[in-house]
């Protein structure tokens, strides 16, 4: 994977999270989370190269997801 | 799946696993306390300067990106060019404690201590354990610059990255969900 195009898309996430930040809510909670879900994702795959080892991705994706969504659970409730 | 599939040395993925496992008991302990009182916790979150942190995470991405040019670079054979990205991912990790330093100092003036509320005991207890990594972090990528062996600046800029993601994983439990 285009090392740059990794980067840039961090920064974009980043932006995004800034930008959603200022609302409030469950929904808005919701898009931090799943941001933050993809902030990770892509620097498993991209900069620890798990893209390499899909199935290691998932090992470690997976239970960060139910992690995030364990953390959204409890600030929703 | 087999454990030789996985990049680099297994025991950097042991670290970063476990480094994962520590934090996200920490956050979700902060979750669970904030049950409590979630006008409090919202209130004293609140407080925080968000966009201190969202400069921080820039930053630390850049670094990040400055770490995996540099195991590049060493791979292929530009020593060079690798010592550079390596210099600068450091930099970052200095900018990026430079930022938190300032950030607790403008807490600390306005009242907000570690025990001012519990909200605070958890920011200072789990940003301040990340930034114990961050300078950590920089030590390793100073150290995997002097030898410069691929499989060590691999290594180093593994530990980098992992850092990098546990920021950007603490940061909405921390900074963002009131």
């Amino acid at each position: 994977m285009d090392l740059h195009r990794i980067w840039l898309t961090l920064l974009a996430l980043t932006a995004a999270t800034t930008a959603l930040s200022f609302g409030s809510g469950a929904v808005v909670a919701a898009g931090l989370v799943a941001l933050a879900f993809l902030k990770a994702r892509a620097i498993m795959s991209g900069f620890l190269h798990l893209d390499r080892a899909p199935e290691w991705r998932t090992a470690f994706t997976l239970p960060l997801a139910l992690w995030l969504v364990l953390i959204w659970g409890l600030y929703a409730l | 799946m087999r454990i030789q599939d996985l990049p680099g040395e297994p025991v950097i993925w042991v670290l970063i696993a476990s480094e994962l496992l520590v934090f996200a008991a920490a956050a979700t302990a902060m979750a669970a306390v904030r049950l409590t009182d979630p006008a409090g916790f919202a209130a004293a979150q609140s407080q925080l300067h968000g966009w201190m942190a969202a400069l921080n995470t820039a930053i630390l991405v850049t670094s990040g990106f400055c770490a995996a040019l540099a195991e590049r670079a060493c791979r292929r054979g530009d020593r060079r060019r690798a010592r550079m990205t390596l210099a600068l991912a450091a930099l970052g990790g200095v900018g990026f404690l430079a930022v938190k330093i300032a950030e607790y100092a403008a807490d600390l003036r306005a009242g907000l201590g570690l025990e001012t509320h519990p909200f605070f005991t958890f920011y200072y207890l789990i940003t301040g354990f990340h930034a114990a990594h961050v300078l950590f972090g920089i030590g390793v990528l100073a150290l995997v610059a002097i030898r410069l062996r691929a499989e060590e600046v691999q290594a180093g800029a593994a530990f980098w990255h992992m850092v990098d993601l546990v920021w950007v994983l603490i940061l909405p439990p921390v900074y963002l969900l009131g």
